[in-house]
């Protein structure tokens, strides 16, 4: 075979006559079926242009619908008409050249300027291709086309241009006169080939008056096919109605014209016939009416097949479907694994899985393929690439003919590999393989565990499963994107797939120091561990929660770590000290589940957090924890410390004030006097911020308080937040970060404030709860306070969403080479030692990274 | 007077001798253009006199260590 390399592609623009040429019959019959059913001759479906019945021969080259091109069809205009998709080209060539000499209005010296700085920036240019050509219009073109558009009357012979003006889409007037489109094509035929090449045309390419339309190309039959209906009606393309229109207006022109009808109808229906050709090429051209259905549903014409979101170039060649995959919303099931995901049944059935006959295993091949329920071969994907689908008919004769090498397709089901994504795809764990388990139900189910990775939640979140078509694909899934091998983040080495919330607070409640379990507590729960073993009770019979925990280590387990107060002691496999919390999973210097995974392996790993969670779920189910207003109700202790800690935090402010007024403030360095009276008032409020959490903890030590409980064990919710529902919700900040002071004229923010009141209230400090009720005022600052961190929000999100794409984007393909240096595809060199000091994050227990300190 | 290029936040900045440098591609295993690049005009590169097609070695810190990082001069 004969390969050549392309270079360019260069578009010009169609010459009539090529159209002519191209094109393999005239079409004269503006209609397209006779009373028979049958295509007219000359017609819109002529058969020479393509057939699109099965069965039936292409009348040009013999071929049936499935093999035939296609061939292009031609209608002859008898009136020419502009393409209004050009007619600013139009437009510009009218401008620039003389309707007497039809030459350019410039005289030859400054044709020649204008040359000779054209030439000049494509030698300056030359090696930067891409740019040449904007630069050249930007810097050589514009400024010329702008200077004739301006002129006035011709340099050459001195005829004025008269008042040229463009009527969009398609009318053109000189001093009121309209020009006719055969009037225009004469213009433009006139120009000569130098003056074109100074407009920056090729005229072997594109002459201009090609701009203006004779002869239209009909596409084949296959672009624009009819379909039968259900009730035997067809119904024809969009395209066909629009070209059986312009036929139609063209046929009565021609007859017109022909018995020498008056200029008016002429000149009526060559407008209409414009119109038509106008709206086949472009049914939303501005300023005209689009063409409409019978229905009055606007037509689909050409412009309207390509352009935009559902248009060819985005829905068909951007963006296509992907065959063996599946998606619906997904939903918790805490029974699943990690690297399981419930599959519904109906799914099930229809994807599929190649099953690789082979003379080993023929027999149980022979075995899957008599089957006719559900797990059943679909298809059998013959050595010769035929694929057959197993009907009941088919199935016997399959069984026999089935050799080794065939492929069989057979249905999903449980343990097979699968690829499991949830958009945005943002990372790499954004996609991982999760094993099949055929479900009842019709959703995926997943484990909450794995839930971060893909920022999921279950409030109507879908999710898409594909299943990978052959063995290489499988096994790299299976072994590279298994959710256990991603539980620890490349970013900073913290788990991202972990015990979380409940999973979290279940283990912190049920290892507590003095926490003990009845025997049927203890049995219970070691039951849904899958743990059939029961730890030594203590003297009463209790069993301590602490042990129960232990039952689920792995065995010879030694671990120090860190716990909420105390030091998180495992010795032999045993908890010694300490109570479980997030930190201790999965999170800072040291982590369990590091250790864990060390020593044991990803599996065990694996397996701990799917039974801890599952257990932690159970405990906390059998013994409740639940939040409601009891969890936020202040102490009598509490609020009059509340009061105590604001009445100082405002006595100390008025003092500064004071000191303000009275100029004796000492102002910080690098600020003015204001300035550093704002910052100190902020200061002292931040401060009483963090003390009253303080005091928070201090009072509210009960352990039955179960807001409390999850913020010490890390689960959910912060010390802030319970302080923000029972004692006050403190400062309320704008955009920029400041106090508010603005909101109502005369820079206050509600007429209730004395313009320039700088004190706390007065500048959208809250000091009353949630609990207590927000004051009136307070409610208006919260409102202002929530109106802008939402708009933050959404600005931050979408900013920073793109600056992230554009960075791991740029970083996606670079890897560490043998050597430890980071190379890209190229081989280059990136950084002499990855990150600094070799070390991926991934595989750190407890070294403190001081490089890379988290942001 | 006191030159940027002596703050202490600028690393150490060295020129390699043409047989260092071949050394150190033939351990990298890479080609001079495989290295990333440092402007002829970089005040760095300026200061050292470095021409276009030499190596300069910066000796950079990375938390606690020190790193070698190498850039090749290239016009401009």
């Amino acid at each position: 075979m004969q390969t050549e390399v392309i270079d360019s592609i260069k578009f010009g623009i169609l010459n009539p006559e090529d159209a002519k040429k191209l094109s393999v019959v005239k079409l004269t019959v503006p209609d397209t079926y006779n009373e028979d059913g049958y295509p007219i001759e000359g017609g819109l479906l002529d058969q020479r242009m393509g057939v699109i019945d099965p069965g039936l021969l292409c009348k040009t080259c013999g071929a049936r619908a499935k093999s035939c091109p296609g061939h292009f069809g031609r209608i002859e205009l008898v009136r020419p008409v502009l393409h209004s998709e050009f007619s600013k080209v139009v437009y510009m060539i009218l401008q620039s050249t003389c309707r007497n000499c039809h030459r350019l209005l410039l005289s030859d010296e400054h044709i020649e300027e204008y040359k000779g700085a054209l030439t000049k920036l494509e030698e300056v240019v030359v090696d930067v291709e891409t740019d040449a050509i904007e630069d050249k219009v930007e810097m050589g073109s514009l400024p010329m086309l702008k200077r004739l558009k301006n002129m006035k009357k011709c340099e050459r012979c001195g005829t004025p241009k008269g008042k040229l003006k463009f009527s969009a889409p398609t009318y053109f007037y000189v001093d009121d006169y309209k020009l006719k489109p055969d009037e225009i094509r004469d213009l433009l035929a006139k120009i000569s080939i130098e003056d074109l090449q100074v407009l920056g045309i090729d005229s072997v390419a594109s002459r201009p008056e090609w701009l203006i339309l004779s002869v239209l190309l009909v596409p084949p039959v296959n672009v624009r096919p009819s379909i039968t209906l259900e009730s035997g009606e067809r119904s024809e393309d969009d395209l066909t109605h629009k070209l059986v229109d312009i036929m139609r207006i063209n046929l009565r022109l021609e007859q017109n014209l022909n018995a020498g009808a008056p200029q008016i109808i002429i000149d009526d229906l060559w407008e209409l016939l414009q119109y038509h050709v106008t709206t086949y090429f472009n049914n939303e051209t501005a300023s005209i009416p689009p063409a409409r259905h019978r229905s009055g549903r606007a037509l689909k014409t050409l412009a309207q097949r390509l352009k935009g979101k559902e248009g060819r170039f985005r829905y068909n060649l951007s963006g296509k479907r992907v065959n063996y995959s599946a998606r619906t919303v997904i939903s918790v099931d805490p029974n699943i694994n990690l690297d399981e995901v419930g599959v519904p049944f109906e799914i099930a059935t229809k994807l599929t899985v190649p099953f690789y006959v082979t003379t080993w295993n023929l027999d149980k091949a022979k075995e899957l393929l008599a089957r006719a329920e559900y797990p059943m071969v679909m298809n059998v994907i013959a050595r010769d690439g035929k694929r057959k689908r197993v009907i009941d008919l088919n199935r016997e004769e399959l069984i026999k003919e089935l050799q080794p090498g065939d492929i069989m397709e057979r249905q999903l089901m449980d343990g097979d590999i699968t690829l499991f994504n949830r958009q945005p795809s943002l990372h790499r764990v954004s996609i991982m393989s999760h094993k099949a388990k055929v479900l009842k139900g019709r959703t995926f189910r997943m484990n909450y565990c794995v839930t971060p990775p893909y920022n999921a939640d279950f409030d109507g979140d879908e999710m898409n499963l594909h299943v990978p078509q052959n063995l290489e694909a499988q096994s790299e899934a299976a072994y590279l994107m298994s959710p256990q091998y991603q539980i620890f983040s490349p970013r900073d080495g913290d788990a991202i797939i972990t015990n979380n919330e409940d999973g979290i607070t279940g283990m912190y409640l049920m290892t507590k120091e003095d926490n003990y379990l009845t025997k049927e507590q203890a049995v219970y729960i070691l039951s849904i561990a899958k743990v059939y073993e029961l730890p030594k009770p203590t003297k009463d019979g209790l069993y301590r929660g602490r042990d129960i925990f232990s039952a689920m280590l792995p065995k010879g387990l030694n671990f120090e770590g860190k716990s909420a107060k105390s030091p998180f002691v495992i010795k032999d496999g045993k908890l010694i000290e300490g109570v479980v919390t997030k930190e201790t999973f999965g999170r800072g210097d040291n982590k369990l589940l590091v250790k864990i995974g060390k020593d044991y392996g990803y599996d065990v790993l694996k397996d701990f957090i799917f039974q801890t969670a599952k257990v932690a779920d159970a405990y906390v189910t059998l013994m409740g924890v639940t939040v409601g207003v009891k969890e936020y109700t202040t102490s009598k202790k509490l609020e009059v410390e509340r009061v105590r800690l604001l009445e100082e935090t405002f006595g100390k402010i008025e003092e500064l004030i004071t000191q303000y007024k009275t100029r004796k403030l000492e102002p910080l360095i690098g600020y003015t006097l204001r300035q550093s009276l704002e910052r100190m008032i902020i200061a002292e409020l931040n401060l009483v911020r963090d003390k009253a959490g303080e005091t928070l903890l201090k009072y509210e030590t009960s352990e039955d308080n179960a807001a409390v409980e999850m913020t010490r064990s890390g689960s959910r919710g912060s010390v802030l937040n319970i302080e923000q529902m029972t004692m006050f919700l403190g400062q309320q900040a704008t955009l920029s970060g400041g106090r508010i002071k603005r909101g109502y004229y005369t820079n206050r923010v509600l007429p209730h404030i004395v313009p320039g009141d700088v004190r706390p209230g007065a500048r959208g400090f809250v000091a009353t709860s949630y609990y207590s009720g927000l004051a009136p005022t307070d409610l208006f600052m919260h409102a202002v306070g929530s109106r802008s961190s939402e708009v933050y929000k959404a600005l931050l999100t979408a900013r920073s969403g793109y600056l992230y794409r554009r960075l791991s984007n740029a970083l996606q393909d670079y890897c560490v080479d043998s050597d430890y240096s980071v190379r890209d595809t190229n081989n280059n060199l990136i950084q002499t030692v990855y990150g600094g000091d070799r070390v991926n994050p991934i595989f750190v227990q407890f070294q403190k990274l001081e490089a890379h300190e988290k942001s | 007077m006191t030159s940027k290029s002596d703050h202490e936040l600028v690393p150490v900045h060295e020129l390699m001798s043409d047989k260092e440098v071949k050394e150190l591609l033939q351990t990298l295993n890479l080609t001079l253009d495989g290295l990333p690049k440092i402007l002829e005009s970089d005040t760095q590169a300026v200061k050292l006199g470095a021409k276009a097609g030499q190596v300069i070695k910066i000796y950079r810190r990375d938390g606690k260590r020190e790193n070698p990082y190498y850039r090749t001069v290239v016009e401009g």
